[in-house]
């Protein structure tokens, strides 16, 4: 590194070099860092610094320059809000929709899925007496329940399978039972009418 | 000065006004509320150690009830109701639409339904106030009649009547369920995104042919105010098990009862989640009676066992 390419530098942060200097400077990897202490130099003495100094800026910025997308038109034109996406994107979805029946739902209505069984039946904590077994939410956290069975019968020797095939059942019907709390508020409906009926008079 | 007596005087009026509404006005204005005003509220739903949040749009537009609600974490889920049909736009999904007067989720649909059906299993008491998502707020108790449902209390806004709080709590006190508003907007139009779904073409309400009735199974013992709402027969989601089923509901409290031929494999006799929902199982001979419900697991298997077939 010359001295001669340093003044180059340095006339560039000054903003006195011409475009074809630019361009060689550009080129020349070397003297960005030179650029880049030059600028920060030029910050310090103006007491234009920052509270926090990012130093490697001209590498940050090539890094978000890559991740941006590359665009080729500009975007059209948004006519409408983008809140109504949740609305446009059932346009064409109406068709499909006879085909399926009201269990053909199910799957998203479930809530509680039981990832683990973990009976303790052999415990004698006196302060715990439901032992604690492990539920999981769609969602994806997990919470803990409680699980008892009772002590007539008292099998602590699941097989695997047993004990998959009951968590299947479990969550059958819990499932259900949710799925049935969007099917089913048909009470609601007589009262807000008759409700309705009342505030009118 | 004069003009500022009186505008003094007529403040210590209407709030004088606000203290002597009972606790079943207050609710009874929360219902009406829920249903006329439009408003644009951001919800936070806590149960056990997970947060969802939610956001919920209500308007009128052609004199009928739009509201939107979106959950805003995970994976896209929106539900949307124009009148009296709610469709369900999930991910994974064939959207469908059900008939229901709300969408079931943020409040309990109780809240904006008939206040006096809720009487019959709970008791109003007027709380204290307390500010929530920056609005002073009243908090009215709904005390269980009986130990056969859970408490909840529910935090009125004191300008709009929208609930701003809801709560469940077990007998010990403990928060099974919370359902916060964080900002409440109140708009004098609907919102763009409402006028947009009314015009939007929802799916159809699905056909709900294939459930048949159910057979005549009573209940020799139900708890005081509980209804039942539907008998059928169907099969469970997943394994396809045909069920006999029955809901019952207080209002607030859903329970489902289930009839079907035991599996191979036992039950566990009772489960309880921490957000308060329960389940028992109960053998009868060949056939395995499930209660499930957020109601207490002592309920639960009080209904499983009075269950008869008539």
């Amino acid at each position: 590194m010359l001295k001669s390419s340093q003044e180059w530098v340095s006339a560039a942060v000054d903003g006195e070099a011409d475009d074809k200097t630019l361009a060689k400077l550009s080129a020349d990897v070397d003297s960005h860092a030179q650029w880049q202490r030059y600028h920060m130099i030029g910050d310090t003495m103006r007491g234009e610094l920052p509270e926090a100094i990012d130093l490697d800026f001209s590498a940050n910025i090539m890094a978000a320059i890559e991740l941006e997308p590359t665009i080729i038109a500009p975007k059209a034109q948004q006519a409408e809000p983008e809140q109504i996406a949740p609305a446009a994107k059932t346009s064409n979805v109406v068709p499909f929709f006879k085909q399926f029946g009201q269990y053909a739902i199910a799957a998203t209505v479930a809530m509680v899925a039981i990832v683990g069984v973990q009976s303790y039946n052999q415990t004698n904590d006196a302060e715990s007496p439901l032992p604690v077994l492990t539920t999981r939410p769609l969602v994806g956290t997990v919470s803990p329940v409680s699980y008892q069975t009772g002590s007539v019968q008292n099998q602590q020797n699941y097989s695997n399978e047993q004990v998959i095939e009951q968590r299947r059942r479990i969550n059958a019907y819990i499932q259900d039972h949710m799925l049935q709390q969007r099917l089913n508020p048909g009470v609601v409906i007589d009262e807000n009418s008759n409700q309705d009926a009342a505030v009118n008079q | 000065m004069r003009l500022i007596l009186l505008a003094l005087l007529v403040l210590t009026f209407s709030t004088h006004a606000e203290e002597d509404l009972s606790a079943k006005a207050w609710l009874k204005n929360m219902s009406q509320a829920l249903r006329d005003k439009q408003f644009k509220v951001s919800i936070i739903q806590l149960q056990a150690d997970h947060i969802r949040p939610l956001l919920y749009v209500h308007g009128i537009v052609d004199n009928q009830e739009i509201a939107l609600l979106e959950y805003l974490n995970g994976p896209p889920k929106n539900a949307v109701r124009v009148g009296n049909r709610v469709t369900f736009i999930e991910h994974d999904q064939t959207p469908y639409s059900v008939t229901a007067p709300r969408i079931q989720g943020v409040w309990p649909a109780a809240l904006a339904g008939d206040i006096s059906q809720l009487e019959k299993g709970y008791q109003f008491v007027i709380g204290g106030r307390s500010r929530i998502a920056g609005r002073p707020g009243q908090m009215i108790r709904l005390l269980a009649n009986d130990e056969n449902r859970y408490d909840a209390q529910v935090w009125i806004d004191m300008d709009t009547f929208l609930p701003l709080r809801f709560d469940t709590l077990n007998k010990e006190k403990q928060l099974l369920e919370q359902t916060m508003v964080v900002e409440l907007i109140e708009l004098s139009e609907p919102a763009n995104i409402l006028i947009q779904a009314a015009k939007q073409d929802w799916p159809a309400v699905m056909n709900q042919a294939e459930r048949s009735d159910g057979k005549n199974w009573q209940f020799t013992w139900l708890p005081q105010g509980f209804d039942v709402v539907v008998r059928d027969h169907h099969r469970l989601i997943g394994i396809h098990e045909p069920v006999e089923y029955i809901a019952l509901t207080d209002g607030l409290a859903n329970i489902s009862v289930y009839v079907a031929r035991s599996g191979e494999n036992p039950m566990p006799n009772e489960l309880l989640t921490r957000n308060g929902l329960s389940m028992v199982v109960v053998q009868v001979g060949n056939l395995e009676v499930v209660a499930i419900g957020k109601v207490p697991a002592e309920t639960l298997e009080k209904i499983a066992n009075s269950l008869v077939l008539k």
